[in-house]
């Protein structure tokens, strides 16, 4: 079979570009996991499944990058691989100087892959990285004669802008070498010994590279080298063919003393396939198999030229036409370079047992769909309300059909809603997850020693609420490990573990989830809270309870450390925390003991879109106040409304006084029937404030389907969003917070 | 119109070999390790299976042993994919029953040759 190279037909016409987004995402699952096992990892006592789990995600990243092009990726996930690889089988044993490098490898990575997303800045340099891991793969000294072989993963699709990220990156050879030439002369000898292409230039003198046909003959250990292209330097870029047993690296280390390293390129010369000699389904006349990068096993079933006379099973009818265009495929392909030469073999064997099949039975939805009908679903749950606001006045024993419909509708509708609202939810491991480099990280910086506990990480949130929620607890736990773990020699002078220990625990509490952060830090002195609040000019009592004290810290510009780190920074982050919180419809509670540590309790609704709410007659108008937010109600009786200080009024429940709102007066209501007045207070909650609501009736509790005021119409004050009711009308959801502010001024 | 299973853990490489495949006018299945394929492939009938090597739960190397096992697979064609060309993965390949082995990374275009010479 004659060879050209005919790069126009490499992809048989088809734009791997297509496959990018879903490369991307995988990439970052992979790395994500790689990332969670490597801290994971008991560098001791490693477990060879887990191991491997991280050797398959640095190879299936690698795998992908070399296929789709991201050859800046494919080379620096091959060499961690190596290392891996390495690890795996037990030639080396793992060290916390590996974990470092395959950890700063991953964000590497992460980083090049933003890149070729078009998100990140500059190139990335992993050269650094690079030598690190080559280090660490020398130093071991009963590591086998074959070279580590940085097999060079060859980009099939024309390059990207990857090429240029690093220094040396492998690139696929265009129209490399003409002729007979490409074709290799011997397969690898030995284990070990690699044909490569080696490109060099642009180069002003072509004759430079010369210089590096003489390396050759002056270090024999080196292998050998030949001109391809008869020497020619077309393009003033000069070819050659080079058999050695060293490693790409070693190799471009060397030609840098003659050539600069960025024009010098290295690439496999093989075309990655073969068949087995009278294999099943192997072709009559095989090639030699290191010349392809393919092969057919002889005498095995199903291959070509074998399978026919008596196997039927096999390749079946003739397709005459299928073989032509293969075999024009066949030799317009033929010589091209494809892929990578001999590396150490993988011992086939099973493989961890873990959870992949699930991938098969999801699906990727753009949440751009997953809105739209969690949107649709609450234009129905308003119709469905509608619907038996309306049925309520039909007799139902002449209309029976019809009432038993409009429940049969009632339960689908908060069932549809239900399972709708589900698809949101996404379990909080995806936030706690981050943790644990952070924390290793933050207290390597810090010189502490802490460890990380996670509970819970499969209770669900709503994804919306995930996102937001990221920010606030990363805080939390930066802080915790800042503020509250002591440091190794304070914390053994105390007795307690060398180890510090930050907790996560999410659980579900009824329409709630609660995600606590604790650790076994010093905790929080009241005394020191008081005085530090009093410093700031706080109004802070000796009265006031523990957690009133407590959360003192959230007050803004409140902060305890004597030292200002650049961590923590300086206290600014906590009032944030909690504001984010409250935004959210969330509450943030504090329980510490002094020298024990300290809890943060953050609740938040399970969901934004919906909530319980009770609706409030004021005039003719209706209002929603979040269910969470209520504590009491009751009738107004004569003498209990105060006036102070001229216009503010205030009531007394239970021996403690709060000021009165009177929404009538806020909202302007208009009233056209005179004979109701608001004579009914509903104490609310929010911001450690209370203020009691004057309203005239109690309508119900019920679930409202949260609209946005602000995109749909503008930003009111004292309302967070609007609802529609059964009967249709348009009622505002009150902002509890905004409301006691507006008490205090 | 020839049926391949292709089977592979990675989602992108298994959209790409399926696209490619079906671009040439081949039925594709595909499986997420050798389990799935062996579960595929005891429910129907195909004309080659192209499986990678390096999956979780079952390796493309048992995936191929297992097949050979059942008779309905004994003569079809089974291509391992690999990003190792040693000789030890071609042996092994070879004790298993594979019919040949093809390299990764490769681009679409090679693919299709390569099954071109297996099915006729």
């Amino acid at each position: 079979m004659s060879e050209t190279t005919n790069d126009a037909s490499a992809n048989a016409g088809i734009d791997l570009s297509q496959f990018f987004q879903i490369f991307f995402e995988e990439a970052g699952e992979n790395l994500e996991s790689m990332e969670h096992k490597l801290l994971a990892l008991d560098i001791g006592q490693p477990d060879d499944e887990e191991l491997n789990a991280i050797f398959r995600c640095a190879h299936s990243v690698k795998g992908g990058a070399a296929t789709f092009g991201f050859s800046d990726v494919a080379e620096l996930t091959h060499q961690m691989e190596t290392l891996l690889d390495k690890l795996r089988r037990h030639e080396l044993s793992p060290t916390a100087a590996m974990v470092d490098v395959l950890l700063a490898s991953g964000d590497a990575l992460k980083a090049q892959l933003a890149r070729h997303q078009g998100n990140g800045a500059g190139p990335i340099d992993t050269g650094n990285l690079l030598v690190t891991i080559r280090r660490q793969l020398d130093g071991e000294p009963t590591a086998p004669v074959a070279p580590v072989a940085p097999v060079a993963p060859v980009a099939p699709v024309a390059p990207m802008k990857a090429a240029a990220a690093s220094a040396v990156s492998v690139v696929a050879p265009s129209a490399s070498s003409a002729g007979s030439e490409a074709k290799p002369v011997a397969a690898p000898a030995r284990p070990g010994i690699r044909l490569l292409e080696l490109t060099v230039g642009p180069l002003p003198d072509p004759s430079t590279a010369d210089s590096l046909a003489e390396l050759f003959k002056e270090i024999t250990d080196l292998g050998t080298i030949e001109p391809l292209d008869a020497g020619r330097d077309a393009d003033g870029m000069r070819r050659f063919k080079v058999a050695t047993l060293s490693s790409d690296n070693d190799l471009i280390d060397l030609f840098g003393f003659h050539v600069a390293r960025e024009h010098i390129r290295l690439t496999a010369l093989t075309d990655g396939y073969g068949f087995h000699e009278g294999a099943p389904g192997a072709p009559a006349a095989t090639k030699p198999s290191a010349e392809l990068g393919y092969g057919f096993f002889d005498d095995a079933p199903g291959a070509p030229g074998t399978t026919d006379a008596d196997e039927p099973g096999g390749a079946g009818g003739a397709g005459g036409a299928g073989s032509a265009s293969a075999a024009t495929a066949a030799a317009s392909l033929a010589g091209r370079p494809v892929a990578a030469a001999a590396a150490a073999a993988v011992a086939p064997r099973a493989e961890k047992t873990a959870a992949a099949a699930a991938e098969s039975s999801t699906l990727r939805v753009g949440v751009d769909k997953v809105d739209q009908l969690i949107n649709l679903v609450g234009e129905l749950v308003i119709t469905q309300a509608m619907l038996a606001q309306n049925g309520k006045g039909v007799d139902a024993a002449l209309y029976q059909q019809l009432a038993a419909g409009l429940a049969d509708l009632e339960r689908n509708t908060r069932d549809l809603q239900e399972a709708v609202m589900s698809i949101r939810m996404i379990p909080m491991s995806l936030v706690f997850n981050r943790f644990p480099r952070m924390l290793r990280d933050l207290a390597a910086k810090l010189g502490k020693k802490v460890e990380m506990v996670q509970v819970g990480e499969s209770t669900e949130l709503d994804k919306g609420l995930v996102e937001k929620i990221t920010d606030p607890l990363t805080h939390l736990v930066r802080n915790s490990c800042d503020h509250g773990i002591e440091l190794p020699a304070e914390r053994m002078a105390k007795g307690k573990p060398e180890h510090g220990t930050i907790t996560l625990i999410a659980t579900h509490q009824g329409g709630s989830i609660v995600i606590e952060v604790r650790d076994d830090g010093k905790g929080l002195n009241r005394g020191k809270l008081l005085q530090k609040a009093r410093e700031r000019g706080l109004d802070a009592p000796d009265t006031m309870t523990d957690s009133e004290v407590y959360s003192l810290i959230f007050a803004p510009g409140f902060s305890t450390a004597e030292v200002v780190t650049d961590v923590s920074g300086r206290g600014v982050g906590m009032d944030v925390v909690k504001k984010n919180i409250t935004a959210l419809g969330g509450t943030v509670e504090i329980d510490s003991a002094e020298g024990y540590g300290m809890t943060v309790r953050v609740r938040l609704p399970l969901t934004l879109a919906i909530m319980d709410g009770m609706s409030v007659g004021v005039g003719e108008e209706c209002y929603i106040l979040p269910l969470s937010s209520v504590v009491e109600s009751f009738q107004v009786k004569p003498g209990i409304v105060k006036t102070i200080g001229g216009s503010g009024r205030v009531v007394e429940v239970r021996d403690e006084y709060m000021p009165v709102v009177d929404l009538e007066r806020i909202f302007q209501v208009p009233r056209f029937d005179f004979e109701k007045s608001s004579n009914i207070m509903v104490v609310v909650e929010a911001e450690g404030g209370r203020v009691a609501l004057l309203v005239d009736e109690l309508l119900g509790q019920q679930q409202v389907v949260v609209k946005n005021l602000e995109s749909n119409y503008r930003k009111v004050d004292d309302v967070s969003g609007a609802t529609i009711m059964g009967d249709g009308r348009v009622a505002l959801i009150l902002d509890i917070g905004s409301l006691v502010r507006r008490s205090r001024h | 119109m020839h049926s391949i299973l292709a089977v592979d853990d990675s989602a992108s490489m298994r959209q790409m070999v399926s696209f490619t495949l079906k671009n040439a006018g081949f039925n594709v299945v595909e499986a997420v390790d050798g389990q799935d394929a062996l579960e595929k492939a005891n429910s129907r009938d195909f004309n080659l299976v192209l499986t990678d090597q390096n999956m979780p739960r079952m390796d493309g190397i048992s995936l191929t042993k297992k097949l050979r096992e059942n008779p309905k697979f004994k003569a079809t064609p089974i291509l391992i994919l690999t990003t190792e060309s040693s000789d030890q993965m071609k042996q092994a390949g070879r004790a298993a029953g594979a019919t040949g082995w093809l390299v990764k990374p490769f681009d679409p275009a090679k693919l299709v040759e390569v099954i071109g010479k297996v099915i006729r």
